[in-house]
């Protein structure tokens, strides 16, 4: 595979160089982009449980559970938060316009979805808050 | 466009479209009640108030038929939608879609053998009695 084959992909005339790409096109980049995480993050999730479930009794789990529960795992789950809730209500957008809702207004759907994630995302933050930052008090 | 580039509609088919649509709403729905069910719902009297996730407390979700239900439907849902989405991705690039069998093929293989793993991870969760 020659590099030249991907300049539809990286070059500067290509559609997807930062300063030819609209707001639909970034919207696009960023669903296929936060798919591919969250593809990879499902068999992580998966991995992790069945490994940790096979031992008898589920002590394994139970100390995987409170590992997880540790300040910098959390933080780390609200990056998946971002992720989910975006991808969410993009994905909520794209499903609208097939629909056939919006269409003419696609810039304001994609701002009220985007202000929806955001409501959303800063409600996810303020239910794990008191996990990350124990001392704090919620 | 460029040239070198195929209409995913084309390639990917109307179904899987389709498909991908209603299992997007589903997943919304099975994610909020993943995690009320995982993180908010006190499932027995020793466990209340305990944010921590629990072997025990898993276990006794687990050991109703509602449960097992929404927990592998979600586990469809996911597989068919994410590896679909990947498809989708993949044949973007005009490497993949001269290879659209094996790639169709080895994205089944790999779904119905995580629908298969899916049932030996609830497993123990299930047999442990509650």
């Amino acid at each position: 595979m020659k590099i030249s084959s991907f300049k539809w992909l990286f070059g500067k005339n290509s559609e997807f160089w930062p300063t030819n790409m609209k707001t639909g096109m970034w919207a696009w980049v960023g669903h296929r982009l936060t798919g591919l995480v969250l593809v990879a993050y499902v068999f992580l999730h998966l991995s992790f449980i069945s490994t940790a479930s096979m031992a008898e009794g589920g002590a394994d789990f139970d100390t995987l559970m409170a590992t997880t529960s540790q300040p910098l795992f959390v933080a780390m789950d609200f990056l998946l938060v971002i992720v989910v809730i975006y991808h969410a209500m993009n994905g909520l957008r794209v499903v609208l316009f097939d629909l056939g809702i919006g269409i003419r207004r696609q810039k304001l759907v994609f701002w009220v979805t985007m202000a929806v994630a955001a409501i959303l995302i800063v409600g996810g933050l303020l239910a794990i808050w008191h996990l990350v930052f124990p001392e704090g008090g919620a | 466009m460029a040239e070198n580039r195929v209409a995913t509609s084309k390639v990917a088919g109307t179904w899987a479209w389709a498909f991908q649509r209603l299992s997007a709403v589903l997943l919304i729905i099975f994610l909020a009640m993943h995690l009320y069910a995982s993180h908010f719902m006190d499932v027995s009297e020793e466990t209340s108030g305990e944010s921590l996730i629990t072997f025990d407390e898993v276990s006794i979700r687990l050991d109703q038929l509602l449960y097992i239900v929404v927990d592998y439907g979600m586990l469809s849902m996911v597989l068919l939608h994410g590896l679909n989405g990947l498809r989708t991705v993949l044949f973007d690039f005009d490497m993949f879609v001269k290879r659209r069998k094996l790639i169709d093929v080895g994205l089944w293989v790999v779904g119905v053998a995580t629908l298969i793993w899916g049932i030996v991870i609830l497993f123990p969760f299930i047999t442990n009695g509650g």
